[in-house]
C-alpha cells in the first residue's frame, strides 16, 4: 500500500496518463462505452481549468459556461461556414473564448465573493438568452446549431471513435501537466496567496488584479478548448452549453471531487458523468435524488470531496497522512 | 519550492515519453470502439447478433415534461409486451405483418434513457443506448428541440429515430432527416384544421392577439395560426413571445386587455398553457365584451393532460386540436385504451398513443422489409399507408417522413357535461387528411442519404 502511494507521489503524471490511456480496456468492465469516455475527458478538462480559478484563487465563477458555450458556437460556425478541419476552427474558438474572458474578467473581478458569482451568473444568463433570441439566426435558437452529415477531421483524419478519444485524452494529459506546472510555479503561489489573504498580498506591492485576471483567463482557455472539443466530438451545439446549469454542474463536480487538488475535479467530472449515464439507468427516475443525497453526504462528511476520502482511507490503513513525511 | 519544481520537471519529461509509448500500445490493441459500424453493409447496430432485438426509449424522466415522459414510457412497455405476446392494436392495425411473437422471430427487449428535457443530455443518453446497449431503433422525446437533436445524432449513427411527442414544423420540415420519422401531427396541420372551425364558430370579423412560447415549436405554431386565421378573414393584432416556463403571464395579459383584440390565441404547451389560460380566465377575459362580441380564448394544441391541469371550469368551450383522445370509439383506439387501462388503471394520453403507434410501425416495417437493415426498413416506412391505429387512414409521406391523417378539433367540456375525471375533451369535428396535406417542399430541408456518411 505504501509502495503504491509512493509510486503515485513520484510519478503522478505517468500514473494519470496510464489510467486515462488504458480507459478503453477497463471502462467497459464497469458499464462504460466509447462515447462516454470521450465526454468524460472533455468535462475533466473543463473542470481542471475551473480548479485553477476556484481552487487556487477561491473565486467561484457561476458563468464558466460562457466560455464553453461561446467557443462551442465558434467551432460550430467555423465548421458550418469555413471547413471541417478542426485546427483553424479550434484556434478561432479559443481566441473567441479568451477575448470573452478578458472582457468579462475585467468587468467582474473587481468584486469578490458572492458579488463576483452573481455577476458571472448574470453574464452567463444574458448570453444564453441572447443565443436563443437576438442571435437565434446564427445559433439555431432552441433547436441548436445542427451540422448535418459533417465529420470533423484533422489533416484529413476523421475525428471519431478511437481517434477522437486519444486526441482528447492527449489534450487532457497535456492540460493536467500544464496545470501542475502552474500549481508549482511562483505564479501559482501568488494565486494561492490570493485565496488565503488578498489584502495582505496587496500590501506587499503585488498587483492582485492582474493575477486574478490571469487565473480567470487561463481557466477560460481550458473551458474554450473543452467547448471546442465538445463540438468536434459531436457536431452539434445546444443552447444549454451556455446555460447556468452547465456552470452549476461544473461547480458540483469540483466540490464533489475536491477543490484545489487538480485531480479532484477530474475525478468529480468522471463520477458525475458516469453516474448520470450508467448508474442512473437502474435507478430510473429517482437518480437525481440519489445524486443529491450523495452530494449532501460529501459536503457534510467529506468537505474536501473524494480526494479527502482517499486521504482518510490511507490514514486508516497506514496510520499517517500521505503527505506526512514531506514535512 | 524551487527544488520541488525541478523534480517535477525531470519527472514530467520522462513520464511524457512513457505516456507516448503507452499510447501507441493502446492504439494497436483491439478495443471497444472497433465496432463494425462503418464497414460495408453494416449500418448502426445492424446486423443484430443473438435472438433479441433491442429498442431504446429515450424519454424525459426528469425536467419540465416528466409527466409526458412517464406516460410515454408506460406506452412503450405496453408496446413491447404486445409485440412479444400479441394483443392491443396488433389485432386492429392493417395492413400488418406483426405476429405477436417478436420482430422477425427475435424477442423484443428495451433499454430506457432519461433526456432530462435537455437536448445535450438526450444525445448523451441516446449515445449510451446506441454504443453500449446496441439498440437498433431509438424513439422518444417530448419537446421539439430535443427530438431534433436526437434525430440528427441518430441519422449520423445509422439508427432509425421514431419521434414521440413533437409538434414543431421543423422536425419534418427544415430539420427532417432520412432516419427520422414522425407519427404526431404538426403546427401547420393545426393551423389548417383549426382556422375554418374558428371562423365558423366565432365569425370572420375577428381580431386575434397571440401569446407564444419563445422556442422552435411556439414560433412555427404562431406562424401557422396567423396564416390560417388570416386566410379566413381574421386580423392579427399583435403577438408577444413569452419565455418558456414563465410562472406569471399578467404583464402580457394586461397588454391583451388594453388592445382592441377580441380573441386570445395561446400558443403554449404543458404548464405554460395551464398557467396562461388560468390567469386569462381570472382576468375575466371570457366574459369580456370587445367590439360588440364576447372575447374568446383559443388553444391550438390541446391535450387531455393540460385540460386536467387547468380544470374543466376554465377550459369549457375552448377550442383546439389534438392528435388523439382516449374517448375515441374506433376499434384501434378502444383496443389500446383497454389494454392500457388494464395495465395501469387510467386512460393513456396522446403522447402515450403516438409512442405506442411508432413502436408498432417500426416493428411492422422490419417485418415488411424482411430485415433490420436500416435503408430497407426506411423504404418500407416511406409511403406506407395504414389504418386501425385510432386516426383513420394514415399515410407516412415519403418526401418528409410526416404522417398525414384526419385532424381532430376538440372543445373543453363543461363540468356539468363530463362523466368522469378523465372525460375533459369533446370532439367538435375532424378535418380530413386531404385538407391538411400541404406541399412537402414548403419548409425546405433535405432528408439526406439512405446510408450515413
Amino acid at each position: 500500500m505504501e509502495y503504491v502511494v509512493s509510486i503515485l507521489k513520484k510519478f503522478p503524471l505517468t500514473v494519470f496518463a496510464l489510467v486515462i490511456l488504458t480507459m478503453p480496456f477497463w471502462f467497459p468492465w464497469i458499464g462504460g462505452y466509447g462515447g462516454l469516455a470521450t465526454k468524460i475527458m472533455i468535462w475533466a478538462l473543463f473542470a481542471l481549468g475551473f480548479d485553477i480559478l476556484l481552487g487556487f484563487t477561491g473565486y467561484l465563477s457561476f458563468g464558466h459556461a460562457i466560455f464553453f458555450g461561446v467557443s462551442a458556437y465558434a467551432t460550430g460556425l467555423m465548421f458550418k461556414h469555413f471547413s471541417d478541419e478542426i485546427i483553424p476552427a479550434m484556434i478561432v474558438a479559443v481566441i473567441v473564448g479568451t477575448l470573452a474572458s478578458v472582457i468579462i474578467g475585467y468587468l467582474t473581478l473587481k468584486k469578490s465573493g458572492i458579488y463576483f458569482s452573481i455577476l458571472t451568473l448574470a453574464f452567463g444568463e444574458m448570453l444564453h438568452s441572447s443565443a436563443l433570441s437576438t442571435f437565434g439566426g446564427f445559433t439555431g435558437g432552441e433547436n441548436g446549431l445542427t451540422l448535418p452529415d459533417m465529420i470533423p477531421s484533422m489533416l484529413g483524419i476523421e475525428m471519431r471513435g478511437e481517434v477522437m478519444f486519444y486526441m482528447t485524452a492527449a489534450v487532457l494529459i497535456l492540460g493536467y501537466y500544464i496545470a501542475r506546472r502552474i500549481s508549482d510555479s511562483p505564479f501559482g503561489l501568488i494565486l494561492k496567496a490570493i485565496k488565503s489573504n488578498q489584502e495582505r498580498l496587496e500590501y506587499t506591492g503585488i498587483d492582485v488584479q492582474k493575477y486574478k485576471l490571469g487565473a480567470f483567463v487561463i481557466s477560460a482557455i481550458y473551458a474554450s478548448v473543452a467547448g471546442s472539443l465538445m463540438v468536434v466530438y459531436e457536431p452539434y451545439v445546444g443552447t444549454e452549453y451556455l446555460r447556468w446549469s452547465t456552470s452549476g454542474n461544473l461547480v458540483l463536480m469540483s466540490v464533489m471531487g475536491g477543490v484545489g487538488t487538480l485531480i479532484g475535479p477530474i475525478i468529480g467530472a468522471a463520477f458525475m458523468l458516469y453516474f448520470e449515464n450508467v448508474l442512473s439507468v437502474p435507478l430510473g427516475e429517482e437518480w437525481l435524488l440519489v445524486l443529491g443525497l450523495i452530494f449532501m453526504a460529501i459536503v457534510i462528511f467529506l468537505p474536501g470531496g473524494f480526494t479527502d476520502g482517499f486521504k482518510l482511507i490511507y490514514k486508516k490503513l497506514i496510520g499517517k497522512k500521505p503527505d506526512g513525511e514531506e514535512k | 519550492m524551487a527544488k520541488k519544481s525541478d523534480i517535477s520537471k525531470t519527472i514530467s519529461r520522462r513520464s511524457i515519453l512513457k505516456a507516448g509509448a503507452l499510447g501507441s500500445v493502446a492504439m494497436s490493441a483491439p478495443m471497444f470502439y472497433a465496432k463494425n459500424a462503418w464497414a460495408e453493409s453494416a449500418i448502426g447496430n445492424y446486423p443484430i447478433e443473438g435472438d433479441t432485438v433491442m429498442l431504446g426509449f429515450n424519454v424525459p424522466q426528469t425536467g419540465a415534461y416528466a409527466d409526458e415522459g412517464a406516460d410515454e414510457l408506460r406506452a412503450y412497455k405496453l408496446a413491447v409486451t404486445h409485440l412479444n405476446n400479441g394483443g392491443g392494436m396488433l389485432d386492429t392495425f392493417k395492413p400488418s405483418k406483426l405476429t405477436g411473437s417478436g420482430i422477425l422471430g427475435k424477442k423484443v427487449d428495451y433499454v430506457v434513457g432519461d433526456t432530462q428535457t435537455k437536448a445535450d443530455a438526450a444525445r448523451t443518453s441516446a449515445r449510451r443506448m446506441i454504443e453500449r446497449d446496441k439498440i437498433i431503433m431509438l424513439t422518444g422525446g417530448s419537446s421539439s428541440g430535443i427530438a431534433i437533436a436526437q434525430q440528427y445524432l441518430a441519422s449520423e449513427m445509422g439508427i432509425i429515430f421514431m419521434a414521440g411527442l413533437t409538434h414543431s414544423n421543423d422536425t419534418t420540415g427544415k430539420d427532417k432527416r432520412r432516419y427520422g420519422f414522425r407519427h404526431f401531427f404538426n403546427a401547420e396541420m393545426t393551423g389548417i384544421a383549426l382556422s375554418p372551425i374558428l371562423a365558423e364558430t366565432y365569425g370572420k370579423e375577428r381580431r386575434a392577439f397571440h401569446l407564444t412560447a419563445d422556442y422552435s415549436w411556439g414560433h412555427t405554431q404562431y406562424d401557422a395560426m396567423k396564416r390560417g386565421t388570416e386566410a379566413q378573414g381574421w386580423t392579427t393584432v399583435n403577438n408577444l413571445m413569452t419565455p418558456v416556463g414563465a410562472p406569471d403571464f399578467s404583464q402580457y395579459l394586461t397588454e391583451v386587455l388594453s388592445s382592441d383584440a377580441d380573441i386570445l390565441v395561446l400558443n403554449h404547451y404543458g404548464k405554460d398553457m395551464v398557467n396562461s389560460l388560468s390567469q386569462a380566465v381570472e382576468f375575466g377575459m371570457r366574459e369580456l365584451q370587445k367590439n360588440g362580441k364576447t372575447m374568446e380564448i383559443v388553444v391550438p394544441l390541446f391535450s387531455r393532460l393540460m385540460a386536467q391541469g387547468a380544470g374543466s371550469s376554465k377550459i369549457q368551450g375552448v377550442l383546439g386540436t389534438t392528435n388523439w383522445n382516449w374517448s375515441l370509439q374506433d376499434e384501434g383506439s378502444q383496443a389500446f385504451v383497454k389494454a392500457f387501462e388494464a395495465e395501469y388503471g387510467f386512460p393513456p394520453s396522446m403522447a402515450a398513443h403516438t409512442c405506442y403507434c411508432q413502436t408498432l410501425l417500426y416493428a411492422n416495417a422490419c417485418e415488411v422489409a424482411g430485415t433490420f437493415y436500416p435503408p430497407e426498413v426506411i423504404k418500407a416506412l416511406e409511403g406506407f399507408e395504414f389504418d386501425g391505429m385510432g386516426n383513420g387512414k394514415t399515410l407516412y409521406r415519403a418526401e418528409d417522413h410526416q404522417c398525414f391523417k384526419d385532424i381532430l378539433v376538440v372543445k373543453g367540456k363543461s363540468p356539468a357535461d363530463k362523466t368522469g375525471e378523465f372525460d375533459l375533451l369533446e370532439l367538435v369535428g375532424t378535418t380530413p387528411r386531404e385538407t391538411v396535406t400541404y406541399d412537402a417542399s414548403i419548409f425546405g430541408g433535405e432528408l439526406g442519404p439512405y446510408e450515413p456518411a
